[in-house]
């Protein structure tokens, strides 16, 4: 039974105290080997970008997993539990943001731009819906200050499946890294014009519920920059993102690297 | 330039040193380390004769630094099992730390006994020739398994590095790591028990020692319970100090106060079962255990100095009721001053126990011709000491700097921000 122990002998002393023993040992070892193997299984199905979100929206603080409904304050305090995806979020669909008076073409947060034409994701990314029936996604406002002149943004190559809450691309700029999640479900066509930066064939059934627009997106975009003030206020003991009450055109200029890491962390909700 | 040195692998949104002066907080410890390490070498080239251990004395400073670090180090199994069985998730804010600090302090005294045995090649022996009837023999096999299950628990937090997790199979594997924590947290807690317990079995189970035997339940003296109990009930309040002491050395805050709250409630609790416990014992063995084997407990005491009463009324009252009152009483333990002293007098406590049975047990005479022993360390034997403290600043420091040990610093950061 226990070939590779000296002097074994089946009396109870030696079963117990090695059965034991070895029943953990197999426990522990199966317990990591079962782990790997899960963990081949999502690499080799292309999961991880699923995963990445996952782990990513559980180190979210409570502040940053806000409800969108408690962020225009149709709820008084509300945590999301849906991962950022109101799609299935049994809340949101009895609290379908309803907005009175005319529509803006185009609304203004401390001089960031928030075009009512399009659709945004909680992570800076936009959506629109093209003549022809597939979707551009770009940068928002706040994602381009944070982008500058001479930042880079590493593109999907055409034919990738990009899901939502999944990284879809990566910026780079004075060498801080951040992955931008993709706010839809799609195959990605090529590069796109009109200030956008991708174009998409949305996949089969795409909806655009778990994304803002008009109002709500206006409120949010208020949030984001209290929130960017805030987190520059505790990476660098004091408020100094807004300059005369405006975001700087090119963030990556105004900040130093710390904070400008911070800020992109904090914005494409990769912390 | 150097202060930035290694930015990229810092968290982000957290504050933390210039590399530089991250370096000068370093190079102390590290030079701690090589001395140690040196005298390490020494022991294990020439031989144990560079310790002022001998054949009477086979217990120094060594095992009572395994011992001591071992019930402080409890804080993870127990921190562990706190939050992943009984789902206490405040707990969730220091249990990478308490993790940390459960690695630090078993792999210090896996390698403290390498040194200690003498011939760390021949280690494996333990395992191919087991004496099933040897409590230490179960000593062995838990702290090596339950060492293996620290580090292993220590991946993820490791795989949760800045750098690291960009590459996607570190996340899914943390990812998937994670998911099954509560069976480390639960094999860590039936291998933490059973050597802790078999710690303190050890000493109860010295028939020629009467300062240190006691009778028990079964095949398990009654110092098997107490190592256990002990160890539970200082493993938060060590949690509770580090963090602490971090919070002091980073200058910010790093857990809620609820977090406190509780490690010092929970301390509190076990520290007066412990206590009570423990008066039970000590009056057992007063009355019956010590004078049955002709030792009336009084001569025990009767050398005085450093082995005195007073050390007894030190440990129990001083040391265990003092501060189990402190951590029990919320109107104290909500004061962070008070806590933290409760906490600290609790780990003072557990660890003034353990050298009473290391060094106390064995300074005893138990024939009539012996004399009571003393025994001071050598150099070597405090550089050895010194290496594992060095080790586990070291370990501690590079894992606060460059992991996430406390989930809500971010967090916290900002709601200072706010204010």
């Amino acid at each position: 039974m226990f070939p590779w122990v000296y002097g074994f002998e089946w009396h109870a002393g030696y079963l117990i105290f090695l059965g034991v023993f070895f029943t953990v040992a197999l426990v522990v070892a199966g317990t990591v080997l079962a782990a790997l193997w899960r963990s081949f299984r999502t690499v080799r199905k292309k999961q991880e970008g699923r995963v990445y979100w996952h782990a990513a929206f559980e180190e979210l603080t409570p502040e940053e997993r806000r409800c969108r409904h408690a962020i225009t304050g149709e709820l008084p305090e509300r945590c999301c539990d849906q991962e950022f995806d109101c799609r299935g979020c049994r809340m949101h669909a009895r609290l379908q943001f309803q907005e009175g008076g005319a529509r803006p073409a185009e609304a203004e947060v401390c001089g960031v731009a928030v075009p009512l034409d399009r659709y945004y994701h909680r992570g800076h990314a936009w959506v629109r819906e093209a003549d022809d029936g597939t979707l551009e996604v770009g940068l928002d406002d706040l994602g381009r200050r944070l982008l500058g002149e001479d930042g880079r943004v590493e593109l999907p190559a055409p034919g990738t499946e990009v899901r939502v809450n999944e990284p879809a691309f990566v910026l780079r700029r004075n060498g801080v890294e951040a992955r931008v999640l993709s706010p839809v479900d799609g195959t990605v066509l090529g590069p796109a014009e009109n200030g956008a930066l991708i174009r998409v064939r949305p996949a089969e059934g795409f909806r655009t519920v778990h994304l803002l627009r008009d109002g709500e997106a206006v409120a949010w975009m208020r949030h984001e920059v209290d929130r960017l003030q805030l987190a520059l206020a505790a990476a660098s003991g004091a408020a100094t993102l807004a300059d005369g009450g405006a975001v700087p055109q090119d963030l990556g200029r105004a900040l130093p690297r710390r904070e400008f890491d911070t800020v992109c962390g904090l914005a494409f909700l990769d912390v | 330039m150097v202060e930035r040195l290694d930015e990229a692998w810092i968290a982000r949104g957290v504050r933390r040193a210039p590399f530089d002066r991250f370096l000068l907080w370093a190079a102390p410890w590290a030079a701690l380390l090589a001395l140690g390490a040196y005298a390490i070498f020494l022991c294990l080239r020439d031989g144990l004769f560079h310790t002022n251990m001998d054949n009477r004395y086979v217990f120094g400073l060594w095992i009572f630094l395994d011992l001591a670090v071992i019930a402080l180090g409890a804080g993870a199994f127990f921190t562990g099992f706190l939050l992943y069985v009984l789902k206490k998730t405040e707990l969730k804010a220091v249990i990478n730390s308490a993790v940390v600090i459960g690695l630090v302090c078993y792999s210090g005294a896996v390698l403290i006994l390498a040194v200690d045995v003498g011939q760390p090649l021949r280690a494996w022996f333990t395992f191919y020739h087991p004496n099933v009837h040897s409590m230490l023999t179960e000593v062995t096999f838990c702290i090596t398994c339950y060492l293996t299950v620290l580090l292993i628990e220590y991946v993820p937090i490791l795989l949760k590095n800045r750098r690291l997790k960009w590459k996607p199979s570190m996340l899914v594997f943390e990812y998937n790591l994670h998911k099954v924590m509560v069976v480390f947290a639960l094999t860590g807690t039936l291998l933490s028990f059973f050597h802790q317990g078999s710690l303190g079995g050890l000493f109860g189970v010295l028939r020629g020692r009467p300062f240190a035997f006691r009778e028990g339940l079964l095949i398990w003296p009654s110092t098997f319970f107490l190592f256990v109990l002990s160890a539970m009930a200082v493993g938060p309040s060590f949690v509770a100090l580090t963090t602490w002491l971090a919070e002091k050395a980073a200058r910010r805050r790093l857990v809620k106060d609820e977090v406190y709250q509780t490690l010092g409630r929970i301390s509190g609790k076990l520290l007066l079962a412990y206590v009570f416990f423990k008066c039970l014992d000590t009056m057992l063995w007063i009355n019956q255990t010590a004078p049955e084997r002709g030792f009336p407990a009084h001569r025990f005491y009767e050398y005085g100095g450093a082995f005195g009463t007073w050390i007894l009324f030190t440990e129990i009252a001083l040391l265990g009721l003092i501060p189990a009152l402190l951590l029990l009483k919320p109107e104290w333990r909500a004061r962070r001053g008070l806590l933290i002293t409760g906490a600290a007098m609790a780990c003072l406590g557990v660890t003034l126990n353990r050298f009473v049975f290391t060094i106390q047990t064995l300074a005893l005479p138990t024939m009539p011709f012996d004399r009571l022993l003393l025994y001071w360390p050598s150099w070597q034997e405090f550089a050895a000491f010194g290496f594992v403290v060095a080790y586990g600043m070291l370990v501690y420091s590079f894992s606060y700097r460059y992991l996430t040990l406390f989930p809500q610093e971010r967090e916290l950061a900002m709601t200072e921000a706010r204010r």
